[in-house]
């Protein structure tokens, strides 16, 4: 047996909860809970480094600075926010929560408090996720320097401002210590990613695809507040050490300490949260238009970090799902991996590299749900790790290519790639993070970590946990079909391009220093990242033989769903799914590579001929359309949700003004004036006419407001 | 009299105005306001220990008409003072941002503005009833004539609107206090409109007296509903609201959804919940299905308005509803965020009719159909625009969202099992009014993305004079002065809360004092086998007798 086989032995099945539903307890997960310290304050510099740069960004800004300074002060603060990551990493002995400051504290009544303090929550979890987010935005905004300078003269600040919100607000994401900071980081991302999808605001699609992101993820939003409040209600805290203290105490669906059914919704409301922000069923629609934002932000926001807060947040609350109730879990799991399939049959039929690598994120994501739903929060987070560098690979190269080629994104007008000078590096690396993606064995970190998910599928008990290990498989093909379907096109064959229609930014009096002519290639910056970050994904692969990723989940409170290292005795191949894994998902792997080298390297026009036979039979026809127009859910949100409400909006305001207003308000402010025209004609101007009688009438009201009690004590006779 | 000066002063001012030559007006007032700020700022100082607690303090009083009872007593305890300081600092910023936007008859408007901040101040600082209600009303006055003399197109309807409605409700809410009072000489054999012994009366009567039935209460409850209800103003009484703020001068907008709004609230605030407790929590439901209808109606209205000023109007209404519900959540957490909710609403509301207004002196329209992409134009505007709105959204971190979210948890745990305070509502009223928060950031993003996003399009000035506009395409210095303390404010009350939520924490005390007992008291009735429903809400325990009148009643 290879080396690595033997390295997979020690994932085997736990007892898990779900295995003994009928015990109705579930087994009080035990996991070192923080526990407040004095000293570490200057952990809070992780949230002040950005918070500063926001500002000083600000002031350039608004002082009208022209040059790189923005991109100067940002680059070094989040540089410096990992370093302080790095010193907190290096430091660190045990779960603990630092106080920063005061934010809520509110007295409820019978001695108790709403407390909701800036306080971070420091354990392995917190750790893992801020290594990667703090080191890819420090080089993702070296990357932008360079990407962004067309923009110079207009929005280069405006962009950094954004990154730096969006860093400050991840962070207290991921680092506070209870849920509403944790809120505040949910919200204040999407707020970011609001401000970046629509940094070119002059284009009606970006505008339309910031104001889609901002709205979707408040759907989710709603839920997630939903989720704290019940928290709130049936914990009576908001602070993960005491929800946690409480969950090894044993509350329980049925024995909670303060009753009440509500408490099962808990982890739903949370999930549904989870679902807007990581971009999953049904929430997932955002994301695809979120691309229309600049590409570093589609790296940074869109694929790397900000979506994998749901992941995060299913982890941290991993306790919570596994106790409240038993069909938490897999909920996520099917959530997640209809998520990764539908995603992927929607990539492969797209044309715009930059929408197929987002359908791809969607797709992995729904790995990642799909990992902690069968209860293996490492292969999750550690798919989330994996993912973060090589998708960050793949969409700034992705971004090197539009900025070289003006715009271009399609990839049947840029081949050969390779072939080009001054795109080696480009295409190598993006060649990497493909392998990477569809999980090439061995020598890609994206095989360890999906290879974890789809085999504990096959493990874990759950309902229909074995269909979602082939759908993870089935979907595993697509992917290696669409990613390299792109690599294939655009990198090797023939030498052709055709530029795109676009200058880099908005302003069109803006210098752009190539024509349109001609692509340019990457310099220093982008080149160096691209590097680094590819280097971040080899390493990943080394971080998991010496167990490192399995030991920083181990010890937080996602440590439920790292499998213990003991070996059950296993009889044959077919026995342990992590023995047949890997081969079976590296021949899956192969065979989807073939097919793409087939249909878009060795015989392109079998691809087309392909399509004209799919379109030419009347019985198949609707797939690659609706393929191609992503099974057309825009259209049905549209149609059921939006234009009802749209439609009910303008009924509304019909009725307000007619019915309402007109008929009823004005109808009876005019009634005592006919009444009194019955009587005596008023002929001395409209406020007096109208005061006058409005007064008889009022005079009348009170009388009977005021003797109402008397004259119906009297009819009531006394009683 | 510590407190009578925020209240001389503007009336001096407002005669100071009278003589002075009418193009110095606005520098007149705009130095008086800014003195009364200062000043009252001083008194939050020298307030300083009763911050925090339920006392009131800055009292005095003068002998009035001492036949019957009537003095001029103010006062002011944690929440008045706040409400006070809301008001002296948002009208020096309205009289500032008046100067180019009003160009005749410039003595009157800069007078009334004056009358109406003494009015104003005078209804929070009120301790005496009938003082209060003149005040109450008398607010009404220079409103009229801001928006009669000042206003838009439609004016002449709007504020005859305004006046004849607003009046109406006031008028009946008058009566019920005025019963209040009766019932009060009755027992007491003399006549008193002091509102702090008139609320321990109603609740807990007087020799031998035992205060006010449930009876007595459901009715007045119904009385002062019908004047503060209509200043919130709660669907379906609102309709005179989004007609005034559109006819309304800016500054006049300002001010009535910033304060005058506010009244309707604080009304709510001060003798609505402290007076009938029992009724209260027999109709606190009823109450809060009307408010979170309002949230749910006026966003889904907002969501199709052309106009950009009538939306925000209807967004008021939405937004006021979620302040009515956490309020009638009647626990500290829903007051604490009603009451941060009257501070927040004036700050941003108040500011997005400022932005809207510089748009209005620049293009003379406010259909969202003519212009676009206003951010190329005006990146200054379009800043304050995007913060004001996202404020408005509550996004956490700036103040909408403490307020929102405390009256949404607020109603949320007055569930059954609350503890303490009556469980009134619950998960349910809260969750459907959380759709509103998704609602509202459909309609201020759609708004922001017509209005300051897109290409530009900038709407052809049409003014009836057909002059161009003399100001500069962006935000002057003077207007940027106007918007940045209410930013400022923003920030701050977002990341620092507990300034305020500690400061107020005594008064709501103070004002939920009696509901604990009404806890008490309806589980008595409770296991006197009246009909109620157990704490997941799903069955309806019937008793054998009902008879309701038979309870708390002195017979």
């Amino acid at each position: 047996m290879i080396p690595a086989l033997h390295n997979l032995q020690f994932l085997q099945p736990k007892l898990l909860p779900l295995a003994m539903v009928d015990h109705h307890h579930a087994d009080p997960v035990a996991f070192p809970i923080a526990h407040a310290i004095e000293a570490m304050s200057w952990a809070g510099w992780i949230l002040w480094l950005p918070m500063i740069s926001l500002v000083l960004c600000g002031a350039c800004a608004a002082l009208r600075i022209r040059n790189k300074l923005p991109a100067i002060i940002t680059v070094l603060s989040l540089a410096g926010s990992f370093f302080v990551t790095l010193l907190l990493y290096l430091n660190y002995h045990e779960p603990v929560t630092i106080h920063l400051f005061e934010w809520f504290n509110i007295a409820v009544g019978d001695g108790n408090s709403f407390v909701a303090a800036f306080s971070l929550y420091v354990d392995k979890l917190t750790l893992l996720w801020m290594l990667f987010v703090t080191g890819l935005s420090c080089l993702i905004a070296l990357y932008a320097s360079e990407y962004m300078e067309a923009d110079l003269k207009s929005g280069y600040a405006r962009f950094f401002a954004g990154v730096s919100v969006f860093v400050f607000a991840m962070s207290s994401l991921v680092m506070g210590d209870n849920l509403l900071m944790l809120y505040l980081g949910w919200e204040g991302v999407g707020f970011a990613s609001y401000w970046l999808i629509g940094y070119y605001y002059q284009k009606p699609s970006a505008v339309a695809a910031a104001k889609k992101a901002f709205i979707v993820n408040r759907i989710g939003d709603l839920g997630l507040a939903l989720g704290l409040y019940l928290t709130w209600h049936h914990f009576g805290t908001i602070q993960y050490t005491e929800i946690f203290a409480a969950i090894q105490h044993g509350v329980d669906a049925e024995h909670g300490e303060t009753g009440g059914w509500y408490i099962k919704y808990i982890p739903f409301m949370l999930m549904l949260g989870a679902f807007g922000k990581s971009a999953q069923l049904p929430l997932y629609v955002w994301l695809p238009d979120a691309m229309e934002g600049p590409t570093p932000v589609s790296a940074l926001i869109h694929a790397a970090t900000m979506v994998t807060a749901g992941v995060y947040l299913l982890c941290r609350m991993y306790p919570l799902l596994e106790a409240l109730h038993p069909l938490a879990l897999p909920t996520v799991a099917w959530i997640g991996g209809l998520t990764a399939l539908l995603a992927a049959t929607i990539g492969m039929a797209q044309f715009d590299i930059k929408r197929i690598m987002a359908y791809s994120t969607v797709s992995q994501l729904g790995y990642m749900f799909l990992g902690v739903g069968v209860m293996t929060t490492y292969g999750g987070a550690y798919h989330v790790f994996t993912h973060a560098f090589f998708k960050a690979v793949l969409f700034l190269t992705c971004g090197a290519i539009m900025h070289g080629f003006a715009g271009q994104l399609d990839l049947r007008k840029v081949s050969g790639l390779t072939k080009m000078p001054g795109w080696r590096i480009v295409s190598w690396t993006m060649f990497y993070a493909c392998l990477c993606l569809v999980g090439f064995p061995y020598i890609s970190s994206g095989f360890y970590s999906k290879d974890m998910i789809m085999a504990q599928a096959f493990i874990s008990h759950g309902p229909g946990f074995t269909a979602l290990g082939v759908i993870a498989l089935v979907t595993a093909l697509m992917t290696a079909y669409y990613t390299f379907r792109v690599w294939f096109r655009v990198c090797l064959g023939p030498v052709q391009y055709e530029m795109g229609d676009e200058h880099h930014g908005d302003d069109e009096h803006g210098d752009d220093h190539h024509g349109h002519d001609k692509p340019h290639a990457p310099r220093w910056a982008i080149n160096t990242t691209l590097l680094i970050i590819t280097l971040g994904a080899i390493a990943s692969i080394v971080l998991y033989y010496t167990h490192w990723g399995q030991d920083m989940v181990a010890g937080s409170s996602a440590g439920g769903g790292v499998p213990s290292a003991h070996h059950g005795e296993t009889h044959g191949f077919w026995d342990d799914p992590h023995t047949w894994m890997p081969w079976v998902a590296s021949i899956t792997t192969v065979v989807g590579i073939i097919i793409a080298w087939f249909f878009h390297l060795a015989k392109r026009e079998a691809a087309d001929q392909l399509k004209a036979i799919l379109l030419a039979n009347p019985i198949i026809r609707w797939l690659p359309t609706a393929m191609e127009n992503k099974w057309y859910v825009d259209e049905l949100y549209h149609a059921v949700i939006r234009a009802p409400l749209w439609i009910g909006g303008h009924i509304l305001y019909w009725l307000d003004m007619n019915l309402l207003d007109f008929a009823i308000v004005d109808g009876i402010a005019h009634l005592p004036r006919w009444l009194g025209r019955a009587f005596r004609p008023l002929h001395n101007g409209i406020l007096q006419s109208y005061a006058v009688s409005m007064a008889g009438g009022i005079g009348l009201v009170a009388l009977l407001v005021l003797f109402m009690p008397r004259i119906l004590q009297w009819l009531g006779g006394g009683g | 009299m510590l407190a009578a000066l925020l209240i001389i002063l503007p009336l001096l001012g407002g005669l100071l105005v009278l003589i002075a030559p009418p193009q110095r007006a606005k520098h007149v007032t705009l130095a008086v306001s800014s003195v009364v700020f200062v000043y009252s700022v001083v008194l939050a100082f020298i307030f300083g220990p009763h911050w925090g607690t339920d006392e009131f303090a800055l009292t005095g009083a003068v002998t009035w008409l001492d036949g019957i009872g009537i003095t001029i007593s103010l006062g002011a305890d944690s929440v008045s003072l706040l409400l006070v300081l809301l008001t002296t600092l948002l009208m020096p910023l309205c009289i500032w941002g008046s100067f180019t936007a009003i160009t005749d008859r410039l003595r009157e408007y800069y007078g009334w503005m004056m009358l109406l901040q003494a009015a104003m101040t005078g209804v929070f600082l009120a301790r005496d009833l009938i003082f209060f209600y003149i005040c109450f009303e008398f607010t009404l006055v220079p409103m009229y004539f801001l928006i009669a003399l000042y206003g838009g197109s439609n004016r002449a309807r709007a504020c005859v609107k305004f006046f004849i409605y607003t009046f109406t409700g006031s008028m009946i809410t008058l009566a019920g206090l005025l019963y209040i009072a009766w019932r009060y000489a009755e027992i007491a054999g003399f006549w008193s409109f002091d509102i702090a012994q008139l609320t321990s009366f109603a609740v807990d009567g007087l020799n031998n007296y035992p205060g006010l039935s449930q009876y007595e209460q459901a009715w007045i409850l119904l009385a002062l509903m019908a004047g503060f209800a209509v200043k919130v103003p709660l669907f379906p009484l609102h309709t005179w609201l989004p007609l005034a703020h559109t006819e309304a001068p800016t500054a006049g907008s300002v001010i009535l959804a910033a304060v005058l709004l506010k009244l309707g609230t604080y009304g709510l605030y001060r003798f609505v919940l402290p007076m009938v407790p029992l009724a209260v929590v027999e109709y606190a439901p009823l109450i809060a299905v009307i408010a979170i209808i309002g949230v749910l109606y006026a966003a889904l209205i907002c969501w199709v308005q052309r106009d950009v000023k009538k939306l925000i109007a209807y967004s008021s209404v939405s937004h006021l509803g979620f302040c009515v519900l956490g309020l009638f959540a009647l626990n500290p957490l829903g007051v604490q965020g009603s009451v941060m909710y009257m501070l927040n609403h004036g700050l941003s509301t108040g500011a997005l009719f400022f932005l809207v207004g510089m748009i209005y002196e620049r293009y003379h329209t406010r259909d969202m159909t003519q212009m676009s992409g206003l951010a190329r134009r005006m990146p200054v505007w379009a800043f304050f625009m995007v913060f004001f709105v996202l404020s408005s959204v509550g996004l956490p971190g700036l103040n909408g969202f403490i307020s929102e979210f405390l009256c949404l948890i607020g109603a949320f745990t007055a569930s059954g099992d609350a503890g303490a305070y009556p469980g009134v509502l619950g998960p349910w009223y809260a969750a459907i009014a959380a759709l509103g928060m998704v609602v509202a950031a459909m309609y201020l993003l759609i708004m922001v993305g017509k209005v300051v996003f897109g290409p530009l399009k900038e709407p052809a000035v049409h003014h009836s004079t057909g002059e161009q506009s003399h100001l500069p395409a962006d935000l002057t210095l003077r207007e940027i002065g106007v918007l940045v303390p209410l930013a400022v404010l923003c920030v701050y009350i977002g990341f620092q809360p507990r300034t305020f939520t500690g400061a107020m924490e005594g008064s709501i005390e103070g004002v939920l004092a009696e509901y604990p007992a009404t806890v008490r008291q309806q589980q008595i009735l409770q296991q006197a086998d009246l009909p109620h429903f157990d704490n997941a809400g799903l069955v309806l325990t019937m008793p054998e007798s009902t008879d309701i009148g038979e309870v708390n009643h002195d017979g």
